[in-house]
């Protein structure tokens, strides 16, 4: 009769967690190795909570080729999310439960990506001349890096400042304090002086996207590493001058700078009654078993292993882990130069340098660009992941 | 034996129990009055803050004194919006609206100029004077009217972002320009502020 009943204790317990098995993973969607056609497969057919996840990506993607109209597209799609993130949101109540995971929320990133998002609108609005639109962008991009734990890194990206001061300069002559905040906040390199900036803006980027991984006992601890890069430093050449370009903003030291998640306590709350539940269950059912094999004992100690196997079942179903997913094409460095040149065609080339300041040929790229009539300005992307520096 | 196998069934059936899925039919398109406040909101500018805004400037301009008194009908130019929020925003929208608003509201009062147009007209009227095109009057008087005034603004913001959400204060400033004196003849403002906290998985 004993044996019986702690059978069914344990039989009943096993269907539960039968029942309780997660469903079978989404199937992985086909990859063709083309970044913006593997983006619009997962925009259109992979998990709604990972689609502005994809849409970064791809717009980026579009930014590298020179593909404006299709990146500011995505673009917008993504700031109208990130701007009406306010107010209850079903998907990240969710991940914030006991039983459902962080990465259930719908991905709107960091505040280092969602900065770059609204950064890479920015440097469209330029390019269309609408300047005051550019410096809304890098305004808000700036104010994603605002809550970090210690304010000692809010608001320090040096780039943002300095081209929200820029915008205001082209526009009345005026950007003084954001210029002063630029040239506070530098690390890297010292930004030039407004009036030194000439027709044609150079917005550089280089090295890896910093990336994202969990540690801890249930991988409940966001982390983050630096992506690295071989390139440090950039040469620009045109036929009548060769300038220096630094970068001015580290994406591995802003990713690591924020500090504590409000979240992070959420899933260290979650790995506590995790581990605690376990502990629990595991105690309950070995005294519970214990107590089953003495007749005069037999129901308490029944009771107290299935309560043992449900506390299991609980901690087994808890899921603090983190989310690790990543913006993972962005860059590690960025970085920004001017130079004056007479509208019309003009030939450019781009020349990376490693830590030894010697250029590293395989990643040097020219091209030809279309300088616009003044006093609009010209503006040009340089990746270190496109062939050659688009023209936006 | 038949309460065991109950308690088997329940315990499996207990635990294939998902967590349902809200809406699994999707929600119908939901029509709004633009001036509504929707179900999708952020700290930012939106319609109902348009629809508002340009409302009251639209009123406002129509009681200025040096409009009606003005001796003929006054022609006004626009002039775009000058946007230092941190919100992108089309910079014409406000002006469009209010200039719709004024052309309903107001026929007649006052005439509004097609600057935007401006490069289309030139090629009519050129296409006129070459004889291209037929033409009710002579094409080479000249008829494009100036400005009497210009109807600008500015949109300013402030933010402060705690622990306790993101305040977004914007000022929606308008003027009149008289074109000749440059005077400013008429102007008024409009403030909204708005608060939001997102949830505590994206803090």
């Amino acid at each position: 009769m004993t044996t019986a009943r702690i059978g069914l204790i344990l039989g009943v317990g096993a269907m539960f967690l039968l029942g309780c098995a997660s469903s079978p993973q989404r199937a992985a969607l086909p990859r063709t190795g083309d970044p913006i056609l593997d983006g619009w497969l997962a925009i259109t057919n992979g998990p709604r909570e990972d689609r502005v996840l994809w849409q970064y990506r791809t717009a980026l993607e579009y930014l590298r080729r020179g593909e404006s109209t299709q990146a500011a597209t995505l673009f917008d799609e993504t700031l109208a999310v990130l701007q009406g993130r306010f107010g209850k949101n079903a998907g990240a109540r969710r991940s914030r439960s006991l039983f459902s995971r962080e990465s259930v929320k719908p991905f709107i990133g960091e505040p280092y990506e969602r900065a770059m998002a609204f950064y890479y609108r920015g440097l469209l609005y330029w390019e269309e001349g609408e300047l005051d639109n550019a410096r809304a962008c890098f305004r808000s991009a700036q104010l994603e890096d605002s809550d970090s734990e210690t304010k000692a890194f809010a608001n320090d990206y040096v780039l943002l400042d300095y081209l929200d001061g820029l915008a205001s300069f082209r526009l009345n002559g005026r950007g003084e304090d954001a210029f002063l905040r630029a040239t506070d906040s530098a690390r890297l390199v010292i930004p030039p002086p407004y009036e030194s900036i000439g027709n044609v803006l150079f917005f550089t980027e280089y090295g890896q996207a910093p990336e994202k991984y969990a540690v801890g006992e249930f991988k409940e601890k966001l982390k983050f590493r630096d992506g690295g890069s071989t390139a440090i430093e950039m040469i620009l050449r045109t036929k009548q001058q060769a300038i220096h370009l630094g970068a001015m903003d580290d994406l591995a030291f802003q990713s690591s700078t924020r500090g504590g998640r409000l979240m992070d306590h959420v899933l260290h709350n979650k790995a506590v009654f995790k581990r605690g539940a376990n502990v629990v269950g595991d105690v309950a059912v070995v005294s519970g078993l214990i107590l089953a094999q003495n007749r005069r004992t037999q129901d308490a100690g029944l009771g107290l292993a299935a309560f043992g196997l449900v506390s299991k079942i609980v901690s087994a179903a808890t899921t603090p882990r983190a989310d690790i997913r990543t913006w993972d094409n962005l860059p590690k460095f960025l970085g920004f130069g001017a130079i004056h040149l007479p509208p019309g065609e003009q030939q450019v080339s781009v020349e990376f340098l490693n830590d030894q300041r010697e250029v590293l040929p395989e990643m040097t790229q020219s091209m030809t660009i279309q300088v616009n009539q003044p006093p609009r300005d010209t503006v040009v992307f340089v990746s270190q992941f496109q062939n050659n520096p688009s023209r936006l | 034996m038949k309460n065991q196998l109950s308690i088997f069934g329940l315990a499996l059936l207990l635990g294939c129990a998902s967590p349902g899925i809200r809406n699994p039919s999707g929600v119908p398109v939901t029509e709004m009055n633009a001036d509504e406040r929707g179900f999708v909101t952020g700290t930012g500018i939106e319609s109902q803050d348009l629809v508002a805004v340009t409302d009251q400037m639209a009123r406002s301009i129509l009681s200025t004194p040096e409009i009606k008194a003005f001796g003929q009908v006054p022609r006004v130019a626009l002039d775009p919006v000058v946007n230092e929020t941190r919100f992108p925003i089309n910079q014409d929208i406000f002006l469009t609206r209010i200039r719709t608003q004024l052309n309903r509201q107001a026929r007649g009062q006052v005439r509004f100029l097609a600057r935007e147009r401006l490069a289309t007209l030139e090629t009519e009227r050129q296409q006129k004077r070459n004889g291209a095109f037929t033409s009710s009057s002579d094409p080479h008087r000249q008829e494009f009217k100036g400005a009497d005034f210009f109807l600008t603004g500015k949109l300013q913001g402030l933010t402060t972002r705690t622990e306790a959400g993101v305040s977004d204060y914007v000022l929606y400033n308008f003027q009149l320009i008289d074109a000749r004196t440059t005077e400013i003849l008429w102007e008024d403002a409009a403030e909204i502020k708005k608060q939001g906290l997102e949830d505590a998985a994206y803090r």
